[in-house]
């Protein structure tokens, strides 16, 4: 009853027009009214849901995409890259899907590379006639390679909830996972660019392409040093994150000179807005996600699935399906913690590899970040895009499929997630 | 522009100018953090936790100027598609739900606040108090904008 | 009527299988008058949430850490200073006497009944580099802490450089050198996968913070002094499986540790290392001037 409430709540202040993260908010008042709760212990929730430090990389990957953007990095970079790989058809697109490999797998945030990539390739890709609906299609899915590729915050938290994971073998098991999403949603982008007849640009010859590479140098080094940061483990991911936006203010205004003052504030105005919009909905979801855990909502699920049928295949299936279920409406976070102690054994007595059920985690809450009602990637690309979510969700499905056939492959196919980590004993 | 108007827009800018100025001494900070941490080999420890309480007032700072603005995510395609005898009751609606969740903002985060107020934040030595605060002035504005977004709704129909 | 009870330790911990049995002993023993119900892994928010979401009655029971509860309840900070205790024998001792009652009844005022006393182990440090023996070998190392005074004063006494950090960036920073080491216990040096990449656990046993199992003043004064009886055996009992449960967990964590190639270490001289720690006792007592007859009482207990 009280579950039938809160849901009611939520989906009647969305269809109002309400904006997400207030919807949620009321809708979690509601709920601690009609059970009895103190209000303040859903308020605490909400305060205590962005005072979270892995959190403070998304600011500063938001920041730095702005000051690329602003400063020139971003324009010159993505002239770049379509001179390079331009010449295929949507190339942009592609482009997109190959830089999320590189910028997302070393984010470990699928929000913030979606704010970071997106705000660099998304006005590029409009100006080059892609359609505003594919750029963040594009963008939102491809950023959920930011969670399965290594490094990931969201892995090392399973390996704690599942106790005793190992996270480096976690890390390798996620590599081909990634990178055979990154194909599959490769070759959608290219169908769809085909079919919508996007340009593919004349290939400028080599001397144009290493000229474009030594001007674009000084602002690709951003990515470097966030990229190299982690993975030489001078520092850690945000502070990668802050040294790359301070990187990205010494290169624009000394090298590029782009970076006016009032450039400068534009990118601090809008990275505000954008860093204010996503945490108040971590805020108010992080409240939200308090009372699900109170009913029990995925012990609820669990208790279902495994009573519907005992064949392995089918309960895989369903299990997937549940996560995308509560992935939908869930914090990635939160459900890693509430479900992996009650799925984790179900699968293990199925047979299945912890690490291998750590990395379908990865990819099918991954694709909740990209889906309404509630997909913070989603809800960002859209914000960065300037494209309603209605508008985006219409064309999407192609992109859901290929991350979903990939899904269906790793589910199915332990070799996928198994053969790396098995190399390493 | 009336001057209401003028002077809600100003405070909404104020909040967005705090809240960048925030933003801006976070990456210093941070730039402090590695520099202290690789050159000087001494971390200052301060930093995360100045950290944390920062990107609460940028949420909720940032958060009141986006109700002025509208810039919220929000889906309103449905209530779009609705005939008018539906959709101007549902954006009523959506208008007094913001209303009520910005006083109950208000309310819980000044209540929050004077709980905490005892507390320090560990390594900074200042009160929990001020992680509350932001709350409470994002819903006092949001109850502001809201209002103020009523009444040009009621008046501009007449 | 349904006890909510809160704990961080994920399922199929020492601490978290105690809380069960702790359930089902108290559901049988009130005939189901009340149902304690485990939310493990922290899903309801972390400890200070916690902390206050028991003091409004919004959850009933909680497995709390003395380390984080100094922030409430100044006197337990007690509990977090270094070597306060010799080891885990004289721990026991003192909180399940006269000690024990003595913060029961700083809880006590709080709003926070404490039934009984869990172990959380004995904290060393490990670190990617070499085998610690003397302070001296800590020299320039950087190590994580958790974000407390005591425990910064406490590594930098040492000549280590503490380092604040959230606890899941622990792994990836020892793995890329962002830091040099941390310090635990044994169950959560191995189940967190640190031993992975810091190959070296020196036993200096600097920290041993007891746990409590918790009930909110509220709850409790609403319960019959019949009931409070059964659960308190019954959080009593809990807390000694819980103990036995945690020594078993230990020694498997130590085996699977040094198994994997972790090299453990005794140090040279323990005396050294508490000996670093007279500035933060004194500077701990010149800021809390009435904890220091506590302190001198808990060194007393035999
Ligand atoms: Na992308
Ligand atoms: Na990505």
């Amino acid at each position: 009853m009280g579950l039938a409430l809160l849901f009611g709540l939520f989906f009647f202040g969305l269809l109002t027009g309400m904006p997400v993260a207030f919807a949620l908010g009321l809708a979690t008042v509601g709920g601690f009214l009609y059970e009895g709760l103190p209000l303040f212990i859903g308020f605490q929730r909400v305060l205590s849901g962005i005072s979270v430090f892995s959190l403070l990389a998304i600011p500063f990957f938001i920041f730095a995409g702005e000051l690329m953007m602003q400063g020139g990095i971003a324009g010159r970079l993505v002239r770049l890259a379509s001179y390079a790989v331009g010449w295929m058809r949507g190339g942009l697109g592609i482009v997109n899907v190959a830089s999320s490999m590189l910028f997302g797998g070393i984010s470990g945030s699928a929000v913030a590379d979606t704010s970071a990539l997106g705000s660099i390739l998304m006005p590029v890709m409009k100006e080059k006639g892609y359609d505003p609906d594919y750029a963040v299609n594009v963008t939102v899915t491809s950023s959920v390679a930011g969670v399965v590729i290594p490094p990931s915050h969201n892995m090392i938290l399973f390996a704690v909830a599942a106790g005793g994971v190992s996270v480096s073998k976690l890390f390798i098991a996620g590599i081909v996972p990634g990178v055979l999403m990154c194909l599959c949603l490769g070759l959608v982008a290219y169908v769809v660019a085909v079919k919508r007849g996007y340009p593919a640009e004349t290939f400028p010859g080599f001397k144009s392409l290493a000229i474009s590479t030594i001007v674009a140098l000084p602002g690709l080094m951003t990515a470097v040093i966030i990229v190299g940061g982690v993975l030489s483990g001078v520092m850690t991911v945000t502070e990668s994150g802050a040294f790359g936006a301070i990187w990205a203010i010494l290169v624009t205004v000394f090298v590029y000179r782009e970076l006016t003052w009032e450039k400068f504030r534009a990118a601090v105005v809008t990275s505000v807005r954008t860093t204010a919009l996503v945490m108040l909905l971590v805020a108010t979801a992080s409240a939200f996600s308090y009372l699900l855990t109170l009913y029990r909502v995925p012990d609820l699920l669990a208790t279902a699935v495994t009573g519907i049928s005992d064949n392995p295949i089918v309960i895989l299936l369903l299990l997937n399906l549940v996560l995308l279920g509560l992935g939908m409406i869930m914090d990635m976070a939160a459900l890693i913690l509430i479900t992996t102690p009650i799925f984790l054994p179900v699968v293990v007595g199925l047979g299945m590899d912890p690490i291998q059920f750590g990395v379908i985690l990865m990819m099918n809450l991954g694709l909740g970040l990209c889906t309404p009602p509630v997909g913070a990637c989603l809800f960002v690309g859209c914000v960065v895009g300037g494209v309603r979510i209605d508008q985006a969700v219409r064309t999407i499905w192609p992109f859901y499929l290929a991350i979903f056939g990939a899904l269906m492959l790793v589910t199915y196919v332990p070799a996928f997630s198994m053969t790396l980590p098995g190399l390493m004993e | 522009m009336g001057p209401v108007e003028r002077a809600l827009d100003l405070l909404a800018k104020g909040c967005v100018g705090v809240a960048g100025t925030g933003l801006v001494v976070l990456v210093a900070i941070f730039g402090w953090l590695v520099w202290g941490r690789y050159v000087m080999n001494d971390t200052p420890t301060w930093v995360e936790q100045v950290a944390l309480l920062l990107v609460v007032w940028i949420t909720f700072l940032g958060g009141a100027a986006g109700v002025w603005t509208q810039s919220h995510l929000s889906i309103e395609f449905i209530r779009e598609m609705l005939p008018s005898v539906l959709r101007v009751p549902l954006h009523w609606m959506a208008l007094a739900g913001m209303l009520v969740f910005g006083i109950v903002l208000f309310w819980q985060g000044w209540t929050l606040a004077q709980s905490l107020w005892p507390r320090r934040v560990p390594m900074l030595g200042v009160t929990e108090g001020l992680r509350a605060v932001p709350m409470a002035i994002c819903g006092a504005l949001t109850a502001v904008f809201t209002l103020y977004q009523a009444v040009a709704l009621a008046t501009a129909k007449t | 009527e349904t006890w909510r009870t809160w704990a961080i330790h994920p399922e199929g911990y020492p601490n978290v299988t105690a809380l069960e049995s702790f359930a089902e002993d108290v559901a049988t023993a009130t005939e189901g008058r009340i149902e304690p119900q485990v939310y493990p892994g922290g899903v309801l928010g972390a400890q200070p949430d916690a902390i206050e979401q028991l003091r409004a009655g919004a959850i009933a029971v909680g497995n709390f850490n003395m380390g984080p509860m100094g922030e409430i309840v100044p006197a337990t900070n007690v509990l977090s200073l270094p070597f306060i205790f010799r080891d885990v024998d004289h721990m026991h001792a003192a909180m399940d006497g006269e000690i024990g009652q003595r913060f029961s009844d700083a809880l006590s005022e709080a709003g926070i009944v404490a039934l009984s006393w869990m172990d959380s182990g004995s904290r060393s440090f490990y670190n990617t580099k070499k085998p610690i023996m003397t302070p001296a070998d800590m020299d320039g190392l950087k190590f994580r802490v958790m974000s407390n005074d005591l425990y910064v004063q406490m590594v930098d006494s040492l000549g280590g450089n503490a380092t604040p950090m959230a606890y899941g960036e622990v792994y990836q920073s020892l793995k890329t050198g962002v830091i040099d080491g941390a310090e635990n216990n044994y169950p959560s040096f191995e189940s967190s996968n640190h031993y992975e990449v810091a190959k070296y656990y020196s036993i200096t046993n600097h920290l041993i913070i007891p746990e409590c199992i918790c009930v909110a003043k509220s709850v409790w004064d609403d319960t019959s002094p019949e009931d409070q009886e059964l659960v308190r055996e019954a959080a009593i009992a809990a807390a000694e499986e819980q103990r036995q449960l945690w020594a078993e967990r230990s020694d498997a964590s130590r085996a699977q540790v040094s198994e994997a190639g972790v090299e453990i270490n005794e140090v040279e001289d323990p005396m050294a290392f508490q000996t670093a720690m007279e500035p933060v006792y004194a500077k701990f007592i010149e800021a809390n001037p009435d904890l220091e007859q506590l302190i001198r009482d808990i060194q007393a207990v035999e």
